[in-house]
């Protein structure tokens, strides 16, 4: 798959150039491709007029070209002095010259304005990661950079910090470096941004400048893809309720409420970072909950483990398939069996032939394309793994089902074979909490969508009104009025 | 990693008595015996030709038995360390945990005079020092390595405290002695089946059982190959750590008992000789992965009959003990090396077909 295709984009000094776009509309490969972690298959990128080839991120580093990531690297166990000087530490003879490397540093860190948000002296680990990128911000400012690239810098600033990066961006701008910006946050796009580039899909869809541009324009940019190849749901809920929630609250969520009917496709839709996730393994007892009740199939449940949850009739397909789904090393079957061992067992022996006989019935059932059922899952395609963990579930007959980015990195055939038994399992009265972050998913399998942000529900559709505009608008326009309201 | 061979359908379709298992079951046994141990066996193999060759003392009964006699200790702890590596542990305690059990053994016969009080004193101990592994390694949530790091010293001491004077407490109960030097079937011309021996094929066919067919041993290869994955299918993990160090140290505690019976005495420096890293070396040349999830019993087992023919084997030549222990240092570095290439060609060839 093509994660950018034909895209030309320039950046003109004294700049600050907004990138925008849906989760996987290709920003990230983006901006990969300018800090020289992967090369473009085809087309080039040109500084001043030269044209440019990265062999390494190294080599873009030296031509002045810097990408600033959110997980900003540091060097631990070593001040912010050092961290910002690595490489090229002032030096009396053999020695470091610590008393010229304070005075650089701390005039560096005046200059730009952070002295109250970087303490020279704090050690590296111990840093924010709103600080780990102000130090990576002065490593490229000392290293004379012509294009900074920020990757969603304010994700995790606060107002303060915010405020003291747009005046770095701002003199920045005064001094002639081209600013490449990448966010959500429409407020701070049009507050410091002087055009917008929309990506959708790997393309560029258009770039305006900001004066000439509106909120509504940019969100209809962003999504206004056509919703083709989804399949169309009967919806098949009936009144029974599976899943209640009420007033949760956990480190990431705040007063969380809903339900699922039997047969129902919940969608939750939301940034990255909204707290679905979280939600998912905090309803399976993975995470802790603070607060609030969980009520399966009307009855409450107090889910501390994920094996209450289990007993309680609750799947989870989680988001992070290799690193929370399977056992990669051991077989098809074993993985299969995991949840309901206790079930296929009499005292406490596995009845091996009751096992191989459920187990080839969902690698049956779900089309799992296997040698055997002793094939080790790490062999398996994606799409295949996929389904060990959704057969999983499937043989534990759950009354609720949480899938959590169900298809993520699997391919097109694999999807709509995973589309199809999503829309069979809700018909078979299975509820499903469908955790997504393809819009056109949610839409084409939810019978309701949630819409969470920043750990709060920020909104409920139903299937007739729920549309990409009005979604993303609840999933981040909704920021805006919120913090119009508090600014 | 269990590969099964080719399923046999027609078996199945027609198998509605329990018969045609049978076959499987033991094709499966030897499939993965195959699959996993082959290098293990072609190396005892030529091992033996290579000691038979110098001399003509190696295929006596007695010399054939007094290897399995010699193993028996070495291998009951192996046996408990397999179980801890496969969850993706590990247990640096269990010679301590021996040192104590085996004062603890003799102190108890002491008291009560009965072979089975012994026993029991030394099971129980043994199962309640390796309980509290598992807490300080749950509830406190150290490091696996150096919770039990932290033990090893701790036990130790403990052991050489138990015993009046730090010297070792003697031991005359005859029926108690015979779990390290009996023999049973014994005739003039055979020299009889060491009861040590019997006992740690009995727990090691006990274990692998256990790991291969029940739910509690397909958790322990679950956890180890992927926690996360494991608790998210329901696995208590801190249950189950506790249990397996629970385990690792009742096993480590029969070791200090058979110990206890062949030196007659409740030794609390028994398995200062470095039994721990002798099992742990033992599990990894049966091929387990320290990072858990792979890894069998039995596998375990021919490492250390591995180990002891070649400890037996230099003895018969004469050859110095400290070559022993640098021969067995080569040994593991070659066994995990081979093991790493083998790996290292599996993986080249997934990736060029998938």
């Amino acid at each position: 798959m093509q994660a950018l295709s034909d895209v030309s984009l320039e950046v003109r000094p004294g700049e600050v150039l907004a990138l925008m776009g849906e989760n996987g509309a290709g920003k990230s490969t983006l901006l990969r491709i300018l800090s020289g972690d992967y090369q473009p298959d085809q087309g080039w990128l040109t500084l001043a007029g030269q044209r440019l080839t990265f062999a390494s991120p190294r080599q873009a580093r030296q031509s002045g070209i810097r990408v600033i990531y959110q997980e900003a690297e540091i060097i631990p166990g070593v001040d912010v002095a050092e961290n910002i000087y690595a490489g090229e530490l002032p030096r009396r003879g053999p020695f470091v010259d610590r008393g010229r490397l304070a005075a650089l540093v701390r005039e560096a860190i005046k200059e730009y304005g952070f002295g109250t948000v970087l303490p020279a002296h704090a050690d590296g680990d111990k840093l924010s990661p709103a600080q780990r990128q102000l130090v990576e911000i002065l490593r490229a400012l000392k290293s004379g950079v012509k294009v900074l690239a920020l990757d969603e810098p304010t994700s995790s600033l606060t107002d303060e910090q915010v405020e003291s990066l747009f005046v770095l961006i701002r003199r920045l701008r005064s001094e002639g470096v081209a600013i490449i910006y990448v966010s959500h946050r429409m407020r701070e796009m049009l507050q410091i941004a002087d055009r917008i580039a929309v990506l959708r899909d790997g393309r560029l869809v258009a770039v305006r400048p900001v004066k000439e541009t509106s909120e509504g324009e940019i969100v209809r940019l962003m999504v206004g893809r056509d919703l083709t190849d989804v399949l169309e749901r009967t919806p098949s809920a009936s009144s029974r309720i599976v899943l209640r929630v009420r007033d949760l609250n956990s480190d990431w969520h705040r007063g969380i409420s809903f339900e699922i009917k039997a047969g129902e496709v919940l969608g939750f839709a939301g940034l990255v970072g909204a707290g679905r996730t979280e939600l998912a393994k905090v309803v399976f007892g993975d995470y802790r909950r603070n607060s609030g009740t969980i009520e399966v199939d009307g009855r409450a449940v107090d889910i501390r483990h994920p094996s209450h949850a289990i007993a309680a009739g609750i799947g989870l397909a989680p988001e992070d398939r290799k690193g929370d789904g399977l056992v990669l090393i051991r077989s098809v079957q074993e993985n299969v069996a995991l949840a309901i061992l206790r079930r296929l067992s009499r005292f406490r022996f596995i009845r091996a032939a009751l096992e191989r006989r459920v187990v080839r019935e969902y690698v049956d059932r779900l089309r799992i394309r296997t040698p055997s059922i002793g094939q080790q899952v790490a062999k398996l395609s994606g799409g295949n793994q996929q389904k060990v963990v959704l057969a999983r579930w499937l043989a534990a007959h759950p009354k609720v089902l949480i899938l959590d980015e169900p298809t993520r990195g699997i391919d097109v055939g694999a999807k709509a074979e995973i589309y199809r038994l999503i829309n069979e399992l809700a018909n078979e009265g299975i509820g499903i909490m469908l955790i997504s972050s393809e819009l056109p998913e949610i839409l084409g399998l939810a019978d309701r969508v949630l819409v969470m942000q920043k750990g709060r529900i920020t909104g409920e559709l139903s299937a007739a009104e729920a549309t990409e505009e009005k979604v993303l608008e609840l999933a981040m326009l909704d920021q805006l009025t919120v913090e119009s309201e508090t600014a | 990693m269990s590969v099964n061979g080719p399923e046999s359908r027609g078996a199945k379709a027609g198998g509605r008595s329990r018969r045609p298992e049978i076959p499987g079951t033991v094709r499966r046994v030897f499939s993965r015996v195959d699959t996993e141990s082959l290098s293990l066996i072609i190396a005892l193999a030529l091992l033996v030709i290579a000691i038979a060759s110098q001399t003509d003392k190696f295929f006596l009964p007695r010399n054939l038995l007094n290897i399995g006699q010699n193993v028996s200790v070495l291998g009951l702890v192996a046996v408990g360390e397999t179980i801890v590596i496969l969850a993706g542990a590990l247990d640096i305690s269990v010679g301590s945990i021996a040192g104590v059990a085996s004062v603890t053994a003799a102190i108890a016969l002491q008291h009560t005079s009965l072979a089975g009080g012994g026993v029991a004193a030394g099971l129980m101990i043994g199962l309640a020092f390796g309980v509290a592994n598992g807490l300080v390694v749950t509830v406190l949530r150290v490091n696996p390595v150096i919770a039990t790091l932290a033990t090893f010293a701790a036990f130790r001491g403990i052991a050489f405290l138990l015993a009046p004077g730090g010297k070792p407490v003697g031991v005359s109960n005859e029926g108690f002695i015979n779990i390290g030097v009996g023999r049973i079937f014994d005739t003039d011309t055979f020299p009889g089946i060491p009861v040590s021996l019997l006992l740690l094929i009995g727990v090691a066919a006990a274990v692998e059982v256990m790991l291969r067919y029940t739910d509690f041993g397909r958790s322990i290869y679950a956890m180890g190959g992927n926690p996360a994955a494991a608790r998210l299918a329901g696995i208590s993990l801190n249950r189950m750590r506790i249990a397996i160090y629970g385990i690792s140290g009742a096993l480590a505690g029969l070791a200090g008992i058979v110990v206890t019976a062949r030196v007659t005495a409740g030794e609390p420096a028994s398995g200062t000789q470095g039994l721990e890293l002798q099992a742990i070396t033992a599990v990894l040349l049966g091929g387990a992965a320290l990072t858990g999830g792979k890894g069998s019993v039995i596998a375990t087992m021919l490492a250390v009959l591995l180990v002891g023919t070649l400890t037996d084997g230099m003895n018969l030549l004469g050859i110095q003990t400290f070559y022993q222990d640098v021969a067995q240092g080569l040994l593991l570095i070659t066994a995990v090396a081979i093991g790493q290439y083998r790996a290292a060609r599996a993986e080249r060839a997934r990736t060029r077909t998938g």
